[in-house]
């Protein structure tokens, strides 16, 4: 059986990309938290703006993602707006890719 | 290799597609887009043709006819197809019918099309008949999105400016039939009125007639055009923008109350002007001054959002839009100008009119449009071809859809053709328009270009299969 590691889970949410920022959901501080239970796995995250046209494309797109990973059989994403995103909860990464500036 | 890394061996989600929910099938508003560009294409073709058009004064046949051509098969097709798609999304409800929107295209692309054909023509009746199917089609839009509106959740400044847009466009549309049935309904009445019913309804066109002869042709005219200009473009381009705008530059509204003043500014001047420019009262400078005043604290508050922006990087697409809004000051010194009392009407003062017209609906409006296109149409093609897509293989972004380097062509050619166009219908000069509306037709081109290259991703989509590659991991400090 594969062991599920919380590692593996972002990898490969980074797999998922906000189409309008052209960086990943875990680079763009997206992910609030990560639940492994077995071979059940539950994502709790957010997007950079309530309203967003891409809301339930990107839900579907983690969804998509963390059911394609070995070992999980199910998977839940909630997307939720508290707290509220802000671009501080970015990576280096993220931001270099979305032409953030120093914060 | 993982399942993640080839997506044919992707289990299914556990859920119906959950697309759709606030959003109609993109095919509604591509249709009101494309339709809208191809009018963009033959109206800016028409001036290069006749580029006569721009140097002469603007009371006749084939300026008014070119006019409903970009005002009516450009920009409201475009403003009316995005807004099937961008109010529900924006506001976070559901579009109440989109079937009475298909029917709206019907009748809008029928409607213009041969009121435009009738006024090159100088058939009024003709332009009575095909304006009220136009006008029903905006009836069946005004209804839909009224319907919409009060889906609302939570009520703000864009829903706000939506709903005052939605009035001021059944008032120009409105005004612009009656005008229509002022100038020919007393040719047309007579021997008509065979039954009650009939008679009844010449009656009304004829008390319509009558009332409107008070007022002088050219006045109203240029009420009418100034409720569709300033109530329903220039409303949507503030009210839209103060959702838009801090959404793709990463930032937020920084005061409700001056963006809420510039809309409530806007309509009390508008409605001032209606009436002043109607009456050719020596007022209107002082509602042109309230309005330019709105437009200010918008600039402001504007500003202030961008300053508070998070994402440093201004795509081509905003700069596109921010353009279109720094020509919001020559247009609005213009209308100061125009609206000067004892301002004498001569062959100058008649091209800085042109150029009024010309500057608010391709400078501004067109332009604004443009960019925003930049970012509806990625949309519109990304949602239909990759969002079933999405976490199952490797999707472009919405950049990847287009070329930027034919865009910022685009974007500069565009800017020229507006300059020189300007300088040339000034001067009178016929070559120096005919060759800004060439450079200007060269823009667009760049942008059926993009579009074109966008919607290739519809026939052949460019997701690849996952390759695992995990950016570099940021090195603590």
């Amino acid at each position: 059986m594969t062991t599920i590691t919380e590692a593996a889970i972002l990898d490969t949410l980074r797999q998922v990309i906000d189409p309008e920022l052209g960086c990943n959901i875990v680079d763009l501080g997206l992910i609030y938290n990560v639940t492994i239970a077995d071979a059940k796995v539950a994502v709790v995250m957010t997007l950079t703006t309530p309203g967003c046209p891409m809301h339930e494309s990107i839900r579907w797109g983690a969804q998509n993602a963390l059911l394609g990973l070995d070992g999980v059989e199910a998977a839940e994403v909630e997307v939720v707006w508290d707290p509220p995103w802000h671009p501080s909860m970015m990576t280096e990464f993220g931001r270099a890719a979305t032409g953030v500036g120093s914060l | 290799m993982s399942a993640a890394a080839n997506p044919l061996k992707a289990k299914s989600g556990p859920a119906a597609m959950p697309f759709g929910a606030h959003a109609p099938s993109v095919t509604l508003p591509l249709a009101f887009i494309l339709t809208g560009l191809l009018a963009l294409c033959a109206g800016m073709g028409w001036l290069v043709l006749q580029p006569e058009l721009l140097t002469t004064y603007h009371y006749n046949q084939y300026v008014i006819a070119v006019t409903h051509l970009f005002v009516l098969g450009w920009i409201c097709s475009v403003i009316m197809g995005a807004m099937y798609q961008l109010v529900p999304v924006a506001l976070e409800t559901k579009l109440y019918s989109e079937r009475l929107a298909r029917w709206h295209f019907a009748f809008h692309v029928v409607g213009f099309i041969g009121m435009v054909w009738m006024f090159r023509v100088w058939n009024m009746k003709q332009v009575g008949h095909f304006g009220s199917l136009l006008a029903f089609g905006v009836g069946l839009f005004v209804y839909n999105i009224t319907r919409t509106l009060r889906r609302v959740p939570k009520w703000n400044v864009t829903a706000t400016a939506v709903a005052a847009a939605l009035f001021w466009i059944s008032f120009a549309v409105t005004a612009g039939l009656s005008i229509a049935i002022a100038k020919c309904s007393y040719d047309s009445t007579e021997g008509l009125a065979t039954a009650q019913g009939v008679r009844t309804f010449v009656n009304g066109l004829r008390s319509i007639a009558g009332f409107l002869s008070r007022f002088d042709a050219i006045g109203a005219m240029h009420a009418h055009a100034h409720l569709g200009g300033v109530g329903f473009f220039t409303m949507l381009i503030l009210g839209v923008s103060y959702k838009l705008i801090p959404m793709f530059t990463l930032s937020e509204i920084q005061s409700k109350r001056r963006a809420a003043c510039s809309i409530v500014l806007l309509n009390i001047s508008l409605t001032g002007s209606y009436i002043t420019i109607l009456l050719r009262s020596p007022w209107k400078l002082a509602f042109a001054l309230l309005g330019v005043l709105a437009l200010a604290i918008y600039g402001w508050e504007l500003a202030t959002i961008l300053r508070a922006r998070k994402r440093q990087t201004l795509d081509w697409g905003i700069k596109y839009f921010l353009t279109a809004i720094v020509f919001l000051f020559p247009v609005s010194a213009l209308a100061v100008v125009l609206c000067w009392p004892g301002l004498p009407l001569n062959t100058f003062t008649g091209q800085l009119e042109n150029v009024y017209g010309f500057l608010g609906l391709v400078g501004v409006a067109s332009l604004a449009i443009m960019g925003m296109l930049y970012k509806i149409v990625p949309f519109l093609v990304w949602f239909k071809r990759y969002s079933i897509q999405i976490g199952r293989a490797q999707v472009p972004s919405l950049a990847e859809l287009y070329s930027a380097r034919v865009q910022a062509l685009g974007y500069w050619m565009f800017l020229a053709g507006v300059g020189s166009t300007c300088v040339a219908a000034v001067f009178c000069s016929e070559i120096g328009v005919r060759m800004g509306c060439g450079l200007l037709a060269l823009g667009i081109a760049t942008l059926v270009f993009n579009v074109g290259l966008m919607l290739t991703h519809l026939f052949r989509p460019k997701a690849r299969p996952f390759t695992l590659q995990t950016p570099p991991v940021p090195t603590p400090a």
